[in-house]
């Protein structure tokens, strides 16, 4: 019980949707924007991030119940308010957490205009759907839900803990197209996961003909669990997890792609893709899998003549092997590999208003630098249940020569009304960024069903 | 008299400006908050599951009451059966009330006395129940429906068994004795789940 309500908590305190940074993508003052799209337009020179501070992300978000549903001050009791919402969500409900640290960040630019980063960072990303079958079996029992499916499959959640090498490029191609790569690196530390999961459990009762009152069902499932880096924890010290931070991990390859395109004076467009890839799970791997059906009737007593001495029937020891070998929980230790949560990015501007640089239009060189620009921009993630969108409406403006604002307005799975802001500020070459989302709920966070945060430090040496 | 004008270059703007957005922001988000919750109540929590469940189920032939080979009656069989999760920690901690029901179809002319006997591990009968079978014939199977209800403190005392005995009495038999007892029970689980501290 402990557990739920800080995972209740969490969720509704640290909290737009995991992992969507939509007010920095674009953003090209922050360096970091780099990391939203490698084929952003680069304006500086070169960027060194200040170790550990450079991007601090923390993102929380559930669909569906806010911590004020259920822990607001009110008159009605909380198990009816938890029940309420059990019936209200569904099974495509989700909580979800991300938290990432960059460690270092750098960049800088070459003679023949290519500007390469480089950097380290760490991950930690978690998501689970509501399992409102389950949810409805421990809040209620099977008394009222006779010949109710109760859907296993509606189990599905992913963690995973993981260190990130990345290393990209990125080039002004034309004047119409700035395109970039990064490869990463991915060393996992931690992994688990349930997903594409089958199967129902079904009471009900007996036929005639049947041997007792009820038949309590199992069909046809087929659930699994996959662990990586989790069952050696228990013998290995924090030097050994911290280990698997570095090299020590299951490692896994990723691609990073995306591209910006000027269509003219007033508008352009950008893309990119993220997380294009794969970790290979092969040491310290256990998976679970549990597969078959299985009706259990009770036990049947046979009544068997014993004399003094004699051994009575191990009914129930019978009944648990019997139940093992129609639903056996197999123990894997083969290796397995994991799809990277692809991530998609896609934005259209229109920049107007006052030329920058009190040139009317510097084409030849860095393009067109107006001082506003209005956009629309999509993210997907691709989750275990399929993906996840959200749509964002942006006004971005340099309000001085060394601040450049952003306001969003996202549409996502979580709310209707989430208003974002950011700025980016350069303070001769010490730049400072901070983001965060959902900005009208921070004079009370308990009601919000998402929060994301993205604040950083970093020295920027602009071009000559 | 003169008026004055306040001159102010676009840089001094700037500054002017300045302060007041940062300010802004940094008390947006360092003044952000969680108001008018109360985490306390995550103590009260409860989930209240009913769970029914199968219990025991047996088919008694009329003949299992007499030895042919000794060629004397047996008046009462008896089995045992474990039931482990029944003084589980967890069960002890949560089970309010367990509500068996019994439903016998007797098609043999006689009446039975049917005990269940719940004993702990070390073989200490912790709660009983008994009840009588009303007789029936093959043309005419009787039901005998028989409710126990567990609550209070017997249900502290129905926790700490492990194991059921069941002992099915017949008055008298014979070998021409014919039919069947049939037994289909289950129960229902009162359940209570909390922190407890």
């Amino acid at each position: 019980m402990r557990i739920i309500s800080i995972l209740l908590m969490a969720f509704g305190l640290t909290g737009a949707m995991a992992q969507n940074k939509q007010i920095l993508y674009g953003l090209k003052e922050v360096p970091q924007a780099l990391m939203l799209n490698p084929g952003v337009d680069v304006p500086q020179k070169a960027h060194f991030g200040i170790p550990f501070f450079s991007q601090i992300h923390l993102n929380a978000g559930a669909t569906g119940v806010t911590t004020f549903d259920i822990f607001g001050t009110s008159n009605v009791d909380i198990n009816t308010r938890i029940r309420n919402k059990i019936f209200e969500m569904d099974a495509n409900d989700f909580f979800t957490a991300t938290q990432q640290l960059e460690i270092i960040n750098f960049g800088w630019r070459n003679e023949k205009e290519i500007y390469f980063s480089g950097g380290v960072y760490q991950e930690f990303d978690f998501v689970t759907y509501f399992p409102k079958d389950l949810a409805i079996l421990a809040w209620e029992g099977n008394r009222d839900y006779l010949d109710y499916q109760f859907d296993l499959g509606e189990v599905s959640a992913t963690a995973d803990l993981l260190t990130v090498y990345h290393f990209g490029a990125n080039k002004q191609i034309n004047k119409k197209w700035t395109v970039g790569a990064r490869a990463k690196l991915y060393s996992s530390i931690l992994s688990a996961r349930s997903v594409n999961n089958s199967g129902t459990f079904v009471t009900r009762l007996s036929d005639q003909n049947g041997p007792n009152i009820y038949e309590h069902q199992v069909e046809n499932a087929d659930v699994k669990v996959q662990t990586s880096g989790i069952t050696s924890l228990e013998n290995s010290s924090v030097g050994k997890v911290i280990g698997r931070a570095f090299f020590g991990g299951n490692m896994g390859l990723g691609l990073d792609v995306g591209a910006t395109y000027k269509i003219n004076a007033n508008w352009t467009a950008s893309a990119s893709l993220l997380d294009l890839g794969l970790i290979f799970h092969a040491k310290d791997v256990e998976q679970y899998h549990a597969t078959g059906s299985y009706t259990l009737n009770g036990i049947e007593l046979l009544f068997p003549p014993l004399g003094e001495g004699d051994e009575a029937i191990p009914y129930y020891s019978d009944l648990e092997d019997e139940i093992e070998r129609e639903v056996p929980i197999d123990t894997i230790n083969s290796s397995y590999s994991q799809w990277r949560p692809l991530k998609t990015n896609a934005s259209v501007r229109y920049s107007f208003g006052k030329f920058l640089g009190g040139q009317e239009c510097d084409c030849l060189n860095q393009g067109i630098e107006r001082e506003q620009a209005v956009g629309l921009q999509y993210y997907s993630i691709v989750r275990p249940k399929g993906i996840q969108m959200a749509a964002t409406l942006f006004y971005e403006r340099r309000l001085w020569s060394f601040l450049q604002a952003k306001a969003t307005y996202t549409v996502d799975p979580y709310s209707f009304y989430n208003i974002g802001l950011g700025a980016s500020a350069d303070f001769g070459k010490f730049n400072f960024y901070v983001a965060a989302d959902n900005i009208v709920y921070y004079g009370n966070i308990a009601k919000a069903k998402s929060v994301s945060l993205q604040l950083g430090f970093n020295i920027k040496i602009a071009q000559e | 008299m003169e008026g004055s004008v306040i001159k102010q270059t676009p840089s001094q703007m700037k500054r002017n400006l300045l302060i007041p957005f940062f300010a802004l922001l940094v008390s947006v988000l360092l003044f952000s908050c969680v108001k008018d919750t109360d985490f306390s109540q995550a103590e009260n929590i409860t989930l209240t599951p009913v769970v029914e469940l199968d219990l025991i189920f047996f088919n008694l032939e009329a003949s299992a009451f007499y030895d042919a080979i000794a060629d004397t009656s047996i008046l009462t069989v008896r089995d045992t059966t474990e039931i482990r999760f029944l003084d589980d920690s967890g069960t002890q901690e949560s089970l309010k009330r367990a509500e068996f029901l019994f439903n016998f179809t007797n098609s043999i002319p006689r009446t039975f006395e049917v005990t269940f006997q719940f004993l702990d591990e070390m073989d200490v009968e912790t709660y009983a129940a008994s009840t009588s079978v009303a007789a029936g014939t093959e043309l005419a199977p009787v039901l005998t429906q028989f409710i126990e209800n567990v609550e209070g403190e017997d249900i502290t005392q129905l926790t700490l068994a492990n194991k059921v005995i069941v002992s099915v009495t017949i008055p008298s038999s014979d070998e021409n004795l014919q039919g069947l007892l049939n037994l289909q029970s289950k129960t229902t689980y009162y359940l209570e789940i909390k922190e407890r501290s």
